[in-house]
């Protein structure tokens, strides 16, 4: 059984059609990626895939459970952790408290207990280790605000990890980054493959073929191809594009 | 006897100008039968009525006379929110579906299928370098293929885009518009036939296949 499932998704707003009948399934350890050019409804689909939306039809399950129309903290609650296209850190604050005020024993606690667990060491040591996962072990210290935005990137990727999800969705995570922090970003992603299911939403294709082992197009709201980068690849008017020449 | 996905009966629509002396500013006339799946391959000058073609088609737009029957229901009696479980227009990238409402919601019949039968892409994106036009391609054969009609409306100004229509169409339909602003429909099985036509040759200038 997949660890996800989207069935016959149906989504309007007002005098648009947004999500047509789009089913997904997500397999444990899996990473999948969500591409499609922009426009095509894969913001809408995150959204509804993580709780923001309520779908008009259809179902989701995680894990065998109906999670269908949960808000985004229930969703959260259930073991699924998403990043946002818009970065949400706290600035002021260093990498390390950013990883720590999401650790779940701050999420049960609330924040007056980050005070507390800045002396508990078990919190501290574990939040040092999802730095160093995705590779800012150097930078615990440093305030959010005056990493680099790669770093940024790969501490929001870190801040997701701490609440300990078995489903990660990272919304665009090549934004704004350039051609090496774009490689940087590849290189964590391949080290966290296969430690937890991913699922990546993607315009840029070219880094979800080298990382993914399934990719779904979507598009005009509906899933328009599926299949592994191989054999996505093959297609001749992939080959006829720079992707083809690239890939 | 099955029913026709979509037959489209002695259809017209009339834009007029002025109270009292009228003057036809546009008129189309449509009428056509497609009885099983199909890639249609659709094109025209701008301003000759494509567009509002398919909404005509989609229930968006009301036509003046004549009707339109979607897996034999006629559009135009589908309630508003239900028109798109039976034809949808996808313009560029993404999916309309206002209408001109003419009567009430409540007057309406429910549609009576669940799914889209007709599928109309009004003049989509395709860029040769991104390597989406395969996955394009290929859904709209995967929607041929469960049944579905699909119309593909293209304004060919590069090469690649009469590859698209030979590559994917089975039949077409130019709309012509005459110098009487009448808008009317061309009909063929192949884009050699279409344009053996001196008005569609005109419409293609460089584009146009040899004789």
């Amino acid at each position: 059984m997949a660890l996800f499932e989207a069935k016959q998704l149906h989504k309007r707003f007002g005098d648009q059609v947004v999500l047509e009948n789009i089913s997904l399934t997500f397999e444990e350890g899996q990473l999948t990626g969500i591409m499609g050019p922009n426009g095509a409804g894969k913001s809408t689909c995150f959204n509804v895939l993580t709780g923001r939306f309520r779908p008009d039809r259809g179902s989701v399950r995680f894990a065998g459970e109906d999670i269908t129309g949960l808000s985004s903290r229930e969703i959260a609650s259930k073991g699924i952790s998403r990043s946002f296209q818009i970065m949400n850190l706290f600035n002021e604050e260093t990498a390390l408290d950013n990883v720590l005020l999401s650790s779940p024993a701050v999420r049960k606690k609330g924040f007056s207990m980050l005070r507390d667990l800045g002396r508990n060491n078990t919190a501290r040591d574990s939040a040092f280790a999802v730095l160093s996962r995705v590779g800012l072990a150097d930078k615990a210290d440093v305030s959010a605000g005056s990493l680099s935005y790669g770093e940024r990137r790969a501490l929001e990727i870190g801040v997701a990890l701490a609440a300990e999800p078995r489903l990660l969705f990272l919304d665009e995570p090549t934004a704004g980054l350039g051609a090496e922090g774009t490689a940087r970003l590849a290189q964590l992603i391949a080290q966290l493959k296969r430690q937890l299911t991913i699922v990546i939403i993607e315009h840029d294709m070219r880094f979800l073929f080298n990382l993914a082992d399934r990719i779904s197009v979507i598009h005009w709201g509906q899933v328009i191809a599926e299949g592994t980068p191989n054999e996505l690849r093959e297609n001749p008017w992939v080959q006829r594009s720079n992707l083809g020449a690239l890939a | 006897m099955s029913t026709s996905l979509l037959r489209v009966e002695r259809l017209t629509k009339l834009y007029q100008r002025g109270m009292i002396q009228k003057q036809t500013t546009f008129s189309l006339e449509a009428d056509f039968e497609i009885a099983g799946p199909s890639i249609v391959g659709v094109m025209g000058a701008n301003g000759a009525g494509k567009t509002t073609m398919f909404e005509l088609i989609t229930g968006g737009n009301l036509p003046s006379s004549g009707r339109v029957l979607v897996a034999g229901q006629d559009i135009h009696r589908v309630r508003y929110g239900e028109r798109d479980r039976l034809a949808l227009h996808y313009h560029q990238s993404y999916q309309l579906r206002s209408f001109t409402r003419n009567r009430p919601n409540f007057m309406l019949e429910h549609a009576a299928k669940d799914r889209a039968k007709v599928h109309l892409f009004d003049e989509p994106q395709f860029n040769t370098q991104d390597g989406y036009i395969g996955f394009m391609l290929d859904f709209f054969r995967k929607l041929r293929a469960d049944g579905k009609l699909v119309f593909l409306c293209l304004h060919p100004n590069e090469p690649v885009h009469i590859d698209i229509m030979n590559e994917i169409c089975e039949r077409f339909i130019f709309v012509n518009k005459d110098e009487n602003r009448v808008s009317r429909l061309m009909y063929a099985d192949s884009l050699s036939e279409l344009s053996r036509d001196a008005r569609v040759r005109t419409y293609l200038g460089k584009l146009a296949p040899p004789l």
